[in-house]
């Protein structure tokens, strides 16, 4: 490892640092900062250099896990933001950077840190406030606190909160997306160029209907909430419904949206298609057809309905 | 021609169309009736009383316009709400119900009719209902005819949807909202049909009166012109649509400025700037469309068009521009969340939190629409088929209102007309097909492909009455005339043998529409007729129960405390404590003004320990806390309930005092039993509601029926509070703030300091009150 | 407005011929009433343009003020215009259901309710 080999080198300037002389450790931080591109690489005693209690700068340190064997899908997530942020704040002036410091501890490296913290979960960011100095927080408090990721793993949100801790904000800045331009100026273009070969589609009137009537059926399906809510295709057990009136699967707007649709087909072909057929019997055969059609899946939706709705007193042929 | 059925023929055409409108004008009567009369289920299950919350405010509001008249009201300031800030009334509401309220209550008076102010506040939605079946029938005549008007009528008159906003008792700005919404989209189609400027001054009147009334009222502001562009789009630019846009426009801009409330928005918001640019826009098409009429150059025309389109661009860039120089304001937190749906959650948890800001499910579309929302498809197709000027608005409202109602509850109600108007079309359309008494001329004929048989309506004009075939015969009534006008022009044989396949199809529709009354009766009955204020639960005999804690609490408040007793609660409660109580409040349903950090504050208050919340209760003079608990009763809207929210208001101002995590188990689960999170378990939230809980269980084990959790068996102690009172089962639990003057010693010391000294006060405490069970 | 006074500036650069068939053609074929009215338009969008100026370059202080004054311009403006279009003979086919004396009452009634508004709005 390459730890072990670099330990022992500054194990002994830091035992009496961390009594004696905290500029000193200080400097130390500030090297290992300028090292690691803004970000210092922790282990079990760097941990407690950087959170000495005499520290009069203050820390902000990602406790994380991102050994494969570890499988914390949610570390790898979050890690890049965290680097982003931290290499944004290096670039800050140096009066007010040396006196913040961004730290992560890795689980293999410090475990005794997550022990004794009696941390369970990974990824998590603590601020640690200065304790001395300057810095100080008005209250006096010490202990660190926690940042909270209801915000997800973005860059953004975090460095907004933890810019809260810093003496000045820090200058972070979202990275242009560049895909993301590149996909929309080439589809503005390709839709440009291609206008010549589909304006006749566009201004056919049965597209716009199918586009309309397609957005209203899969918003009255409730497609909205299981975006919002983010809920998922199917149950964990495999079933496609959900029980309770206010929620619903990802299925479930398929279905709903599919039973409307065929409700509105069978209503459009009993007004505009039936009453244009030229031989009687025909006639005769659809409009039993489509009827027949209507109250069944009438009577499937109330049945769907009630299991969503117990309460429901109605039913149908079903 | 062939009849499947025999038709008196000794009618004459005038004794039908008088017969025909006689039944109309008897139809609407009927209608309306229905749609008060359903609404009325609350009245009588309960009683004339103001439901849920925000009605309070307006009733409160609409009694001191009543009493003192309108200048008093304009300028009442209102010191009890966010104390002790107080709430400049006049500015910061929409007059329009409290003012129609008000006029409805001195035109009554005028003629010597006593009566209470409190009863035209809960009729009043169920009057307006009526107002707008009517004003949804016009609308839907110029769509189609007069029996979709009727069915539209119908439809919405006793649609769930709409009934949930304005039963007997909910005194809301809705109330009237959606028949101004629907009679300014008529005027509006109705001055684009004909290009009257009357009835766009009609419209931008009734878009006024929406102006005065409800913050929707940015709906109409958009919809219209994106109605207009659309049609400028489509190449139907017209006279009669600069004459309705501009008149429209013109005066209906200048007359929402005359409220307070809306003030300068109107030129200085982007809700409003797409208006004014389509306006901007047709007034340069209409220059191009004059001067192309004197002059018929290609190269000039040419010309025209480049410039147009040039400064159509400039004029976009200029809005921006304007945008980022801060003089028009960006789109406000409430509307962008519409569009990014994941902007509320993060920026204004206070808008997220609310019930009715949450997406809607598909059953509650089932609920609210029934049959209506799988009709609703096939009217849009229907409005494709013909595609007039007025069916392209159906078109964009619906997909715009379907989206709307997808991802706000609450928005559900702007969808409803819409739904109505273009099932109502559906049905009507089948319904005329099959009640066509004409057969179609013989087998022989070439059959009809059903692609053609799409195309022929659109060209037909169905205006001209006098087109109908056989006047003699299908004069039988007018809901016949519509479907038969089309076949006439065309060689096309169209319509229906025999009389079965008639009997099934129309059985079928009315067994249809029968189930969507009873649908309609049973969810008002059960769903949206409680008042929210008085409970209702039913005994094992099915005798109901009435559960009256809300009340008995706020009249306890009312006779028990000094007049200026500050009462803190969760913002849901604060109307009705100024309504029912009449004492001031910390925080109230108003959020839309910036009070949010004190919202936060009080969010701050209820989730942090007795020892910090206490220097914040004394702080704001804070006399009594009111609390909302289910867990004896089973009430599940209970402030345990809405207790996340508060932490996750706190934490938006105070990101390191308030965590949400810290509220949950460690493994992310939400408890208040032995396990809850110490957070949880010492937040004063907590401590109040569940305060002696234990002790009413004797020695067993104390069960909250709200959340199926067994409470540990010794519960919170308070150090800080006394139990002031609880209501009978519990919902409601008010709580006195000690004054460290009472101690008579500094209490600002430490809990070294509490401790000792509740050993004392204990006593006193449990001995002083029974606890009712 | 301002911007339809801005169209024929910017053919400018074009050759004037253009331009002056365009007003020859406008002399020509318009007749006198509706030419009256076409005066009263350009009285009130000159009136308008002082006014925009002189909120920009001068001041804006009663915001209302101002906001009353150039909407009842813009607001009558666009009102003539309508009344221009509906009298217009050329399109007798658009406006089946507006004869030039309705035409006349619906300007009047428009104008009375704007200019209600303009007086509460001046404060």
């Amino acid at each position: 490892m390459k730890w072990s080999a670099f330990l022992p080198l500054f194990l002994l300037p830091a035992a009496f640092a961390a009594t004696k002389d905290k500029d000193a450790v200080r400097e130390q931080l500030i090297d290992l900062a300028a090292k690691g591109n803004g970000l210092i690489k922790l282990d079990s005693k760097t941990f407690d250099l950087l959170t000495l209690p005499s520290r009069d700068w203050s820390a902000s340190i990602q406790f994380t896990a991102l050994d494969r064997r570890r499988r914390c899908a949610p570390c790898k997530e979050f890690d890049p933001s965290w680097n982003a942020v931290a290499k944004a704040w290096s670039t800050a002036p140096k009066e007010h950077r040396d006196t913040h410091f961004f730290g992560t501890l890795d689980f293999d490296e410090g475990q005794t840190v997550f022990q004794k913290l009696g941390l369970a979960s990974a990824p998590l960011v603590y601020v640690y406030p200065a304790a001395e100095g300057p810095r100080q927080l008005p209250n006096g408090k010490t202990a660190p606190s926690k940042y909270d990721f209801s915000n997800g793993f973005e860059a953004e949100p975090l460095a907004n909160h933890l810019s809260s801790h810093t003496p000045i904000p820090i200058p972070y800045r979202a990275p242009i997306d560049w895909a993301r331009w590149a996909t929309f100026i080439s589809g503005i273009l390709s839709l440009v160029l291609t206008l010549r070969f589909i304006s006749p589609i566009l201004q056919s009137r049965w597209t716009w209907a199918a586009i309309t009537v397609l957005t209203s059926l899969t918003m009255t399906g409730g497609f909205m909430f299981t975006r919002i809510r983010g809920t998922p295709y199917t149950g964990p057990d495999g079933s496609w419904i959900a029980g309770g009136y206010q929620n619903q699967y990802g299925q479930e707007v398929q279905v709903v949206a599919l039973i409307y649709g065929t409700l509105s087909f069978a209503f459009l072909m009993l007004t505009v298609i039936v009453p244009y057929q030229s031989s009687a019997s025909r006639q005769r055969m659809q409009v039993y057809l489509w009827s027949a059609v209507i109250m069944l899946i009438y009577s499937v939706l109330v049945t769907i309905f009630r299991l969503k709705n117990r309460g429901y007193p109605f039913k149908l042929l079903l | 021609m062939s009849t499947a059925y025999p038709l008196p023929t000794n009618l004459s055409t005038t004794t039908v169309t008088n017969t025909a409108s006689l039944l109309r004008i008897v139809a609407l009567g009927l209608i309306s009736a229905a749609a008060i009369a359903s609404r009325l289920f609350a009245v009588i299950n309960f009683e004339s009383i103001i439901h849920e919350f925000d009605p309070w405010f307006n009733y409160r509001a609409t009694r001191v316009l009543a009493s003192q008249g309108f200048y008093e009201f304009w300028n009442w300031f209102d010191p009890t709400a966010w104390y002790p800030l107080g709430r400049v009334v006049g500015g910061t509401v929409y007059p329009g119900l409290m003012a129609t309220s008000g006029v409805i209550y001195n035109f009554l008076h005028a003629f010597h009719l006593p009566v209470d102010i409190r009863n035209i506040c809960v009729l009043l939605a169920p009057g307006f209902s009526a107002l707008t079946a009517w004003a949804t029938y016009m609308f839907t005549k110029e769509m189609k005819d007069e029996s979709a008007g009727l069915l539209a009528a119908a439809f919405i008159g006793i649609v769930p949807g709409y009934i949930s906003r304005s039963v007997a008792g909910s005194y809301d700005n809705e109330a009237i909202a959606i028949f101004l919404l629907m009679f300014t989209f008529y005027c509006w189609i109705k001055a684009l049909k004909t290009g009257s400027a009357l009835f766009g001054t009609l419209a931008a009147v009734f878009y006024f009166y929406m102006v005065a009334a409800w913050g929707g009222y940015a709906f109409i502001t958009n919809m219209i012109p994106v109605h207009a562009l659309t049609l400028m789009l489509m190449g139907r630019f017209s006279s009669r649509l600069y004459v309705a846009y501009c008149s429209w426009y013109a005066i209906g801009t200048l007359s929402s400025m005359q409220v307070p409330f809306v003030g300068f928005q109107p030129v200085r918001t982007s809700e409003h700037m797409g208006a004014l640019g389509v306006f901007g826009l047709l007034q340069i098409v209409a220059f191009a469309q004059l001067a192309r009429s004197h002059l018929s150059s290609k190269q000039f025309q040419n010309l025209l068009t480049v410039s147009v389109v040039a400064m159509g661009v400039v004029g976009t860039f200029g809005f921006i521009a304007l945008t980022y120089m801060g003089w028009i304001a960006p789109w406000t937190g409430r509307f962008y969340s519409l569009w990014d749906t994941g902007y509320a959650k993060k920026y204004i948890p206070i808008i997220a939190s609310v019930s009715e800001h949450q997406p809607t499910a598909w059953p509650s579309f089932f609920m609210d629409l029934q049959l209506l929302i799988f009709l609703f498809p096939a009217g849009v197709i229907l409005c494709f088929r013909e595609l007039r000027d007025e069916h392209v608005f159906v078109i964009i409202y619906s997909v715009v209102a379907s989206y709307f109602a997808g991802v706000m509850v609450r928005l559900m109600l702007t969808l409803t007309p819409v739904v109505c108007v273009s099932s109502a079309v559906a049905f009507s359309s089948l319904i005329d097909t099959y009640l066509d008494p004409t057969q179609p001329e013989g087998e022989e004929e070439s059959e009809a492909d059903s692609s053609n048989g799409t195309n022929t309506a659109a060209t037909p004009s169905k205006k001209e009455k006098a087109k109908k075939p056989a006047a003699s015969t299908s004069a039988l009534n007018d809901i016949v005339t519509a479907a038969t006008s089309q076949s006439s022009s065309k060689s096309k044989s169209k319509g229906i043998w025999g009389l079965d396949t008639r009997l099934i199809v129309i059985v079928n529709a009315i067994g249809m529409l029968s189930f969507f009354v009873f649908h309609c009766t049973w969810v008002t009955a059960n769903a949206y007729s409680s008042p929210s204020v008085v409970l209702a639960s039913t005994n094992p005999d099915g005798s109901q129960h009435i559960i009256d804690d809300f009340r008995e609490a706020y009249y306890w408040l009312r006779q028990n405390t000094p007049q200026d007793a500050v009462v803190m609660s969760w913002w849901d409660y604060g109307y009705q404590i100024a309504g029912m109580a009449d004492r001031p409040t910390l925080v109230d349903n108003n959020t839309w003004n910036n009070s949010k950090s004190h919202i936060a504050t009080v969010g701050k208050a209820m989730s942090s320990s007795e020892e910090v919340a206490y220097p914040i209760l004394r702080k704001h003079d804070v006399d009594y806390v009111l609390v909302i608990f289910g867990g004896l009763l089973g009430y599940s809207g209970d402030d345990i309930n809405k207790f996340l929210w508060m932490v996750r208001i706190a934490q938006g101002v105070w990101p390191d005092e308030i965590q949400e995590p810290n509220y949950f188990t460690p493994q992310g689960e939400y408890r208040v039993d032995d396990r809850a999170s110490s957070a949880m378990k010492n937040s004063l939230m907590y401590k109040m509601s569940y305060y002696r809980f234990a002790e009413l269980f004797g020695g067993n084990n104390a069960m909250d029926r709200v959340r199926q959790q067994t409470m540990p068996k010794v519960g919170p102690t308070l150090d800080y509070l006394d139990e002031a009172f609880t209501s009978e089962n519990w919902i409601v639990r008010i709580y006195q703030v000690r004054k460290e003057d009472l101690l008579g010693r500094d209490l600002k010391s430490a809990n070294a300091f509490a401790q000792g000294k509740k050993k004392k006060k204990s006593k006193p405490v449990s001995r002083r009150k029974a606890i009712p069970v | 407005m301002s911007s339809s006074n801005s169209s024929p500036s910017a053919q400018s650069t074009s050759p004037q011929s253009p331009i002056l068939s365009l007003w020859k053609a406008y002399t020509q074929n318009t007749s006198d009433r509706l030419k009256f009215i076409d005066t009263f338009l350009v009285f009130l969008m000159a009136s308008g343009v002082i006014q925009f100026l002189y909120c920009v370059l001068v001041t804006n202080f009663p915001f209302n003020a101002f906001l009353a004054g150039f909407a009842s311009t813009v607001g009558q403006f666009v009102l003539t215009a309508s009344l221009r279009s509906q009298v217009n003979p050329e399109n007798r086919s658009e406006f089946k259901e507006v004869s030039p004396e309705r035409a006349f009452a619906d300007f009047a009634i428009g104008s009375i309710v704007l200019h209600f508004f303009v007086f509460n709005f001046l404060g």
